[in-house]
């Protein structure tokens, strides 16, 4: 093993793991962004069909669920609004989709909710001050990790060529020398 | 000369994992800030039982203990003595208790109102709007609302009687208004 070998190993380990930090992160919006419709429906499906069937409709339903997603349930733990069946996060949803249709935007309301409950609302922090620290230190660590992995990468490669400059391969025993001379032959 | 420098990295590595440890450890996690004192009360319509309308700007210039309750709540129970005591111990024209009933009928509030005792204004608030608007999470849930209509204090839990008395005591002697409150915080 050479020193390239070991930054390239290094590098697929970050990049694996980094991959996965991203995919996992990026699951939970994901997620809930599939619900809009069957929540909203039963709600329409009793007195105005054309609410469902209206695109405009549709697309402010998928909307506010789609800031709805990152809104936490005051009553649950660790689940959004959306998922949430709690009689509250119901009614949340709803003043998202009100406040949507009354023009307001995205920022408008998440304010309004921040100045309700306070930052914990919202399921994922605002990039800003300490919250900082959320979002660079794995980046952080990613980096740090890849140097590490790099550099024992390396020793390990060189005390293995060192081993073996200095000793040969015969610090076998007699036995295990001769099986392996043996199985040499054979192939 | 590396690995003795090493040796000093590694305690000091583990100081900041400690001391968040140690500060997560010492506090209530289900006790959250609330972002709402210091600001103005939102104000409200909502329906009493009798079916009058009240809103919060109507009671202007008196200090307004907003109680998010319910029937079927526990705590509630506990501090409804509490409450009891603060409508006894000041005026209506001083002293607003306003009981919102959350997640509850009128009658099933109405029972719990004849079994306890007390004889306060409640309202309903069937859409939870002004839950939300107040950022309840749950009750019981208590707001101290001063005479220019700036929350004190938001009381996440039961009330107990020294908390209501020393809150009102301030609220009624603070400079926006010239009644004076003094003897009025005294338990009967």
């Amino acid at each position: 093993m050479n020193r390239s070998a070991a930054w390239i190993i290094a590098l697929l380990v970050t990049v694996v793991t980094g991959t996965a930090a991203l995919m996992a992160q990026e699951g939970e919006p994901g997620t809930a962004s599939a619900v809009p419709q069957e929540v909203e429906a039963p709600a329409g499906a009793t007195d105005d069909r054309s609410a469902l069937t209206d695109p405009e409709e549709q697309a402010l339903d998928a909307r506010a669920a789609e800031i709805a997603s990152g809104l936490r349930c005051p009553v649950c733990r660790n689940q959004s609004i959306v998922e949430s069946n709690a009689d509250l996060s119901r009614e949340m949803h709803a003043v998202v989709r009100d406040r949507l249709e009354a023009g307001e935007t995205q920022e408008e309301i998440e304010a309004y909710f921040v100045s309700r409950y306070g930052e914990w609302i919202l399921l994922q922090p605002q990039a800003r001050g300490i919250n900082l620290l959320v979002y660079g230190l794995p980046l952080l660590v990613l980096v740090l990790g890849f140097f590490l992995a790099r550099n024992r990468l390396r020793k390990w490669a060189r005390a293995g060529e060192d081993s073996v400059a200095a000793d040969g391969p015969a610090d076998l025993g007699a036995e295990d020398e001769q099986w392996l001379r043996d199985a040499l032959r054979e192939s | 000369m590396k690995k003795k420098q090493l040796r000093w990295l590694l305690p000091l590595a583990a100081l900041p994992i400690l001391w968040l440890l140690a500060w997560g450890m010492g506090r209530d996690t289900y006790v959250l800030p609330s972002p709402m004192a210091g600001l103005e009360a939102p104000n409200f319509e909502l329906i009493t039982f009798e079916g009058d309308t009240v809103q919060l700007t109507d009671l202007d210039g008196r200090v307004v203990i907003l109680n998010f309750w319910a029937s079927w709540c526990i705590p509630c129970r506990q501090e409804h003595p509490v409450l009891v005591q603060t409508e006894r111990t000041w005026d209506d024209s001083e002293v607003v208790l306003l009981g919102v009933v959350y997640q509850d009928s009128r009658a099933n509030a109405e029972r719990f109102m004849d079994q306890y005792g007390g004889d306060w204004t409640h309202v309903l608030d069937p859409s939870q709007r002004t839950a939300i608007d107040y950022g309840v999470y749950g009750v019981p849930e208590t707001f101290f609302i001063g005479t220019d209509g700036t929350i004190s204090l938001k009381k996440v839990g039961p009330v107990t009687w020294d908390l209501v008395r020393y809150q009102v005591d301030s609220l009624l002697a603070a400079p926006a208004t010239t009644s004076s409150a003094t003897g009025t915080g005294a338990a009967p």
